[in-house]
């Protein structure tokens, strides 16, 4: 098969494609270099795919991410009353970079452990949403993940659509070989109504079949079929898999350097980098981070909290070191189901909560801010039990990123009742 | 559900025992004249007016001749084999009432309901009644996770979809507006007085009768809503789960108005009986029908066959046989290009028939049916698995991977009778590999087992 994804190594700004074929018929690599702009060679694609395709990556903390212990409201006193053990000191606290916050704004700090994003957050590609989240009361797992994949702000019958499938149908493309995964074994609700692929590893995309003739005879009656739909559909594939046959599993060098953590994150991560790569035409990846829990011993600048985060920092700055420029083509969102209590409890952990983070990386992103309004942390500012209000409907975060980054035209197709408002966390 | 008479449950008991520990076993004798491929309209109408020939059914059809097979596929009363009666009858979600079917774990009851339509579908010789099946159950869609559903589903199927497939329509509406398994889903059951919810009112509307643009207003809803308030399902102490019950103290008694018809005030439960008459014979209802039928079909929306199968409909009191029978006597309906992607469903059971295949219908096949994302009776939303081509295309990888593990005896508790096949009818299957995976007529020389993966994988057969 041709390679006709060639990786090179280099920091340039990919602005062209030029077919291998040229490249092989004598085109030199300076008069390469110049058609692609000033910067060295990035990448050389041969494309058969006209546009450059966006990717959108969620990411669902699942167990209720503790957003107050992530980005840290130090300006609050509040913050610091309820958590006597637990709190992240502010940046300019005595005890070295470990042992503090890391400033975002003047306002909210970032947890120690998230330092592998720092320089990405410098400079402008990571942003977050504080006091953000559905209107479940609830505060069960399932009852207020079940909302958010399905899109909702509160429940209400009939819908069980998630938003991502509802997405997927309401701005149809066929031109895509592998148009939505989910990394893991299983189909997270949000991608209900469509028919994502749940793959447990990229080993999954295979033929099973050893049978090099028979496989070729197969791909023969796909390409011969051309016009076809399923003829069309299953050239497609092919030429998928050839792709990922290249850039395999076990061999994969990640560009720029990138080290992923061993962990179900930098690995799933990992693959959905692999994919973007391997051009099937790739908008939709989802993956599932657990553990987040809290109840016990939830830690502070170390432990079972900050072990979290550091993981979620590290796989996403290897993404993001993977990609390289190909990350301007690349959203990803990172949400949880709720928040946790604001008091920390008798054996050191959070209660389940309301209000918790976004984080939006990537293309077009208007980073290194906290978006959205803050509802404070005053006796008075807290939700009836002593959680931080959710001020910021998760659903407006999403409907910007579709309708500005995916071709949604607008977002109530997804979102039927939501009164749509761009909090402008992107371009 | 209704048990089965004890009588005939014995009797199909005594053909249990006697195939027990004999769960592979060919049911259908290969014919010995089988040549596949030589009656490719025959073959394309089986597969669009049942869910494909079996070997030497497509030449038998040719020799029978269609009006006789539509004529007596219509009653749709012929006898199921007693592979498919022993088989059916160890399945308790056939046998058990829905109280009952509770304490049964819910994934088993799910698998059951799943091995049943598949049973169905490959053996029965029911073959147009069994595609209606397949269209009804979508039509009149439920998602079996949401509120017990599963437990309530198998006695919907029963009492809605299967009862009334090639029966009277409004009599299915009425079933459907009555089984608990719908009332729970589109949340009628908590449809009452003063807190009216619209779900099952508007899909009644826009799903199952009139059609999105069948003419009806949000007042036509709300109206509906409060003439259904009180349907609701048995949930009292100590009485059997999963019976319709209406609830005269939740129902609203006042004067309502729907699609023009006044509906007086105290009319109780027939309220609601009157909203399913009104709707169920309504014109918009007719037209909403045929455009359906003709998509699932692969027939062109003209107006004259749109027209025909509306008065049709209409003419009958919305008996379903005869419209049927106009849609599959179409002159267009076996026209190559008259073509629909095939459902997973429909690849997986036109596959086992096409090759004279067996099958247990159980989980090895259902994850097949998983891996090609048409999960039955797991589609969310109430319209049912989508036709459309778009909705299928991005499934070729798991349905070439079912294709190989077919052929290669990789599906546990599923089979086809490759050396019997083999010694029947080698060079024709390889003929038919040749035409519809390779595109041209030379042997290629593949192996028998190679040959049909490759018919089953090709594109030709994702199409019905």
């Amino acid at each position: 098969m041709t390679n006709d994804w060639t990786y090179c190594d280099g920091n340039g700004k990919l602005t062209g494609r030029i077919s291998r074929r040229n490249f092989l018929a004598g085109t030199s690599a300076t008069l390469l270099a110049a058609a692609l702009g000033s910067s060295a060679l990035a990448q050389v694609l041969v494309s058969e795919q006209p546009k450059t395709q966006n990717t959108l990556v969620v990411i669902f903390l699942r167990g209720g991410a503790d957003g107050l212990n992530w980005v840290v409201p130090y300006f609050e006193s509040g913050y610091y009353a309820a958590r006597p053990s637990l709190s992240i000191p502010a940046p300019n606290s005595a005890g070295g970079d470990k042992a503090r916050a890391f400033d975002l704004d003047g306002k909210f700090g970032l947890h120690p452990s998230f330092g592998a994003l720092r320089d990405r957050i410098g400079e402008g590609e990571v942003a977050f949403v504080h006091a953000c989240g559905s209107g479940d009361r609830t505060r069960s797992h399932f009852e207020a993940m079940s909302l958010m994949e399905r899109g909702l702000f509160r429940e209400e019958s009939g819908n069980w659509q998630g938003w991502l499938g509802a997405y997927l149908k309401a701005v149809p493309r066929s031109d895509a070989a592998v148009r939505a995964v989910a990394i893991g074994s299983l189909m997270p609700d949000s991608l209900t109504g469509s028919s994502a692929l749940a793959l447990s590893s990229l080993q999954d995309l295979h033929i099973d079949s050893q049978d090099t003739d028979q496989i070729s005879a197969l791909r023969k009656s796909y390409a011969d079929a051309r016009g076809d739909r399923m003829g069309d559909a299953g050239s497609r594939l092919f030429q998928a898999l050839d792709r990922l046959k290249d850039l395999n599993a076990k061999t994969y060098r990640p560009g720029g350097n990138a080290k992923y953590p061993v962990s179900d994150l930098g690995e799933g991560l990992r693959q959905v980098a692999m994919l973007i790569k391997a051009r099937v035409g790739l908008e939709v990846a989802c993956l599932d981070r657990g553990s987040w829990d809290t109840h016990v011993s939830q830690g502070s600048t170390t432990g079972w909290f900050a072990d979290n985060v550091q993981d979620v920092a590290d796989s996403l700055e290897a993404f993001r070191r993977d990609l390289g420029s190909g990350m301007e083509n690349v959203t990803v969102v990172v949400q949880t189901e709720f928040g946790r209590r604001v008091q920390e409890n008798v054996v050191l952990g959070t209660d389940h909560g309301r209000g918790s983070v976004m984080m939006v990386m990537g293309g077009g992103v208007r980073g290194g801010m906290v978006h959205g309004a803050w509802p404070g942390l005053g006796k008075e500012d807290l939700d009836e039990v002593g959680d931080l209000r959710v001020v910021n409907d998760y659903r407006n975060v999403l409907g910007e990123i579709l309708t500005k980054r995916f071709g949604l035209r607008h977002a109530n197709q997804v979102f039927h009742d939501l009164d749509y408002r761009t909090l402008e966390v992107l371009a | 559900m209704d048990r089965i008479d004890s009588a005939k449950a014995a009797a199909i008991g005594l053909g249990a025992v006697a195939l027990a520990g004999c769960e592979r076993f060919i049911t259908t004798a290969l014919p010995e004249n089988f040549e596949p491929g030589s009656a490719p309209e025959e073959s394309r109408f089986l597969a669009r007016a049942g869910f494909g020939a079996r070997p030497g059914e497509a030449e038998a059809l040719k020799v029978q001749g269609q009006q006789a097979w539509i004529d007596s596929q219509l009653k749709g009363d012929a006898e199921e084999p007693n592979t498919l009666q022993s088989r059916l009858f160890k399945l308790d979600v056939l046998r058990l009432d829905t109280s009952d079917l509770f304490d049964l774990p819910e994934g088993e009851v799910m698998r059951q309901l799943q091995t049943a339509a598949i049973l169905r579908a490959v053996y029965s010789p029911n073959q147009l009644r069994e595609r209606m099946v397949d269209f009804w159950v979508n039509h009149f869609n439920i998602y079996a996770p949401k509120e017990d559903g599963t437990f309530f589903l198998a006695r919907d199927q029963e009492t809605v979809v299967r009862k009334h497939a090639l029966g009277s329509f409004p009599e299915m509406v009425k079933a459907s507006a009555h089984s608990p398994a719908m009332l729970r889903y589109l949340d009628n059951a908590g449809n009452k007085k003063g807190q009216p919810n619209e779900n099952y009112a508007r899909e009644l509307m826009e799903l199952h009768t009139l059609g999105v643009d069948g003419g009806y207003t949000q007042k036509d809803v709300q109206e509906v809503a409060r003439c259904l308030t009180g349907w609701t399902v048995e949930n009292r102490f100590m009485r059997p789960r999963g019976k319709f019950r209406f609830d005269s103290n939740l129902h609203d008694t006042g004067e309502k108005h729907v699609l023009g018809h006044v509906i007086p005030a105290n009319g109780g439960e027939q309220d609601g009986e009157r909203v399913l008459e009104i709707v169920a014979m309504h014109p918009s209802t007719a037209r909403h029908l045929a455009r359906k039928l003709c998509r699932y079909f692969g027939l062109t929306e003209t107006a004259s066959r749109i027209e025909n199968l509306t008065r049709t409909y209409l003419d009958n009191q919305g008996q379903i046989a005869p419209v049927v029978r106009l849609v599959v006597e179409d002159a267009e309906f076996t026209a190559p290009e008259s073509r629909v992607v095939k459902r997973p469903f429909d690849l997986i059971v036109s596959a086992i028939r096409q090759f004279g295949g067996d099958t247990d219908g159980r989980k090895p096949l259902i994850q097949h049916l998983d891996a090609m994302r048409q999960p039955l009776l797991n589609w969310p939303m109430p319209d049912g698995f989508p036709v459309d081509t778009e909705a299928w295309e991005t499934t070729l990888l798991a349905r070439w991977n079912f294709a190989l593990a077919l052929s290669e005896d990789r599906i546990g508790g599923t089979s086809i009778p490759k050396r019997e096949l083999e010694k029947k009818g080698k060079d024709q299957v390889a003929t038919l590999a040749a035409k519809l995976a390779l595109n041209r007529t030379e042997e290629q020389g593949f192996s028998f087992t190679k040959n049909i993966a490759l018919c089953v994988a090709s594109p030709d057969f994702q199409w019905r």
